[in-house]
């Protein structure tokens, strides 16, 4: 039944905390009623696949809970941006969003010797607001027109779920630019640099990066790419994730703290003091607003995240493994 | 959108809503002799009233807050239960609702 307790524990995180306990209690009771009158129908116990057909069949844990919770709430602003049955996961994903910038920027002023007062928080904790709102708004129109996917599936029953294809084709599509920018930038400095590659150029620190912030983005693609004809290997999106966003960090960190300028003046250039001045300004630009402390905090985050989707994996990688151990052993 | 969607759209809407009314009904009457979940649940669905769980129990839920209902966990086939009936002022207001209901149905169908 360890499919099952992870069904409710995953219900269970979107109910009103007081009643939770007893909702639970009870809703489990029920499903164990209902997966008994299954099991003597077949006369055996069902395996992972049937009683995950079941739950999908019972409805996704946010949508299940919804219709316990009696104050409804959503977002509206005179058309419903987030309904109700998004707003409690749009409420919870920007108390952490905005737990994690104010700590952020918090510790990054401290460190920077910057002036800790609230106009350092406005636009951060601004951006967090519209980007979770516009997300979740898209999302709540997709879902309103496909009601019945699953969109949160919890991490212990995401090895039953296979990957959809059109987030395979979005990943693809959204990534393929990007390593596309990537493999042109040494010929066209212009791509990052714009018109200031009249007058300057990437530094040598570049080459040491290059290559596996390249390999970064074929290994996300690539898995993108697998995903899209092996859409059982479930396991693949968390582990990759894991792996890109774990190797990420140190390179992000080599990048952003330990390395020299990113941009100096080009060869040949007159008047080399007055560009040095904008080399500078790009390196910055560079530094700290598109790289920035931000995409190395945010893979660090992430790597956490999917080290987390990654046990419910190795969990039933051992119970198979236990399985197979235990039936050569027999 | 087109006009067979946009019609059965609307149809399933004034169902629910018709639906919404004799459900609670249908769930007091079932509930003058106790019974759990699973069982009323199963009892309506004999009776041509099918419900999901995800409908029925925030309904016992909301019907028990309103002091319609009292519920009680006990143990039965060693297994722990929530038992429902209905409570006195449960009892009071279906014999009500019933009337009510009975007085309707029966304009409706001098109406029609």
């Amino acid at each position: 039944m360890e499919i099952l307790d992870s069904y409710l524990r995953a219900v269970k995180r979107y109910l009103p905390r007081a009643q939770s306990n007893d909702i639970i209690k009870e809703l489990s009771e029920d499903l164990r009623a209902q997966l008994d009158e299954k099991q003597a129908a077949t006369g055996r116990p069902l395996n992972d696949e049937e009683m995950m057909a079941f739950f999908k069949l019972h409805g996704d844990p946010m949508t299940v809970a919804r219709r316990y919770r009696q104050d409804n709430r959503s977002l509206s602003l005179g058309w419903e941006l987030i309904g109700p049955e998004l707003f409690p996961m749009y409420l919870i994903l920007l108390t952490v969003n905005l737990t994690i910038t104010i700590a952020a920027v918090t510790i990054i002023s401290l460190i920077m010797h910057a002036p800790l007062n609230v106009d350092a928080f406005i636009v951060p904790v601004l951006a967090q607001i519209i980007c979770l709102t516009v997300v979740f708004t898209l999302l709540n129109l997709v879902r309103r027109k496909y009601p019945q996917p699953w969109y949160y599936p919890p991490a212990e029953l995401a090895p039953m779920l296979p990957v959809s294809r059109w987030y395979s084709i979005a990943g693809l599509v959204m990534w393929t630019p990007v390593i596309a920018w990537w493999l042109a930038l040494p010929h066209f400095p212009q791509l990052i640099l714009g018109s200031s590659a009249a007058h300057l150029k990437l530094a040598p620190t570049w080459h040491r990066f290059y290559v596996p912030i390249l390999l970064l983005l074929v290994a996300s693609v690539a898995q993108r790419v697998i995903s899209l004809f092996r859409p059982n290997w479930t396991w693949l999106i968390p582990v990759t994730r894991l792996v890109i966003n774990g190797a990420g960090v140190p390179i992000l960190y080599g990048l952003m703290f330990k390395s020299g300028a990113l941009v100096v003046v080009a060869d040949g250039v007159q008047n080399a003091a007055q560009y040095q001045h904008l080399a500078e300004n790009v390196n910055g630009t560079l530094r700290w607003g598109i790289l920035g402390p931000w995409l190395w905090f945010y893979m660090g985050i992430s790597a956490i995240i999917y080290g987390y989707y990654c046990i419910p994996h190795l969990r039933r990688l051992i119970r198979r493994t236990r399985g197979q151990a235990l039936s050569a052993v027999v | 959108m087109a006009p067979g969607n946009s019609n059965h759209d609307l149809f399933e809407n004034l169902r629910l809503e018709l639906r919404r009314g004799s459900l609670i009904l249908a769930v007091m009457a079932s509930l003058q002799t106790e019974q759990y979940g699973y069982t009323l649940r199963k009892a309506l669905t004999d009776h041509g009233m099918p419900i999901d769980e995800g409908t029925l129990y925030p309904l016992l839920r909301r019907l028990e807050t309103q002091g319609l209902l009292v519920s009680e966990w006990r143990e039965e086939d060693k297994r722990n239960k929530r038992f429902y009936r209905l409570s006195e002022d449960g009892k009071a207001i279906f014999k009500q609702l019933l009337a009510e209901w009975q007085s309707m149905n029966s304009s409706l169908n001098g109406i029609l």
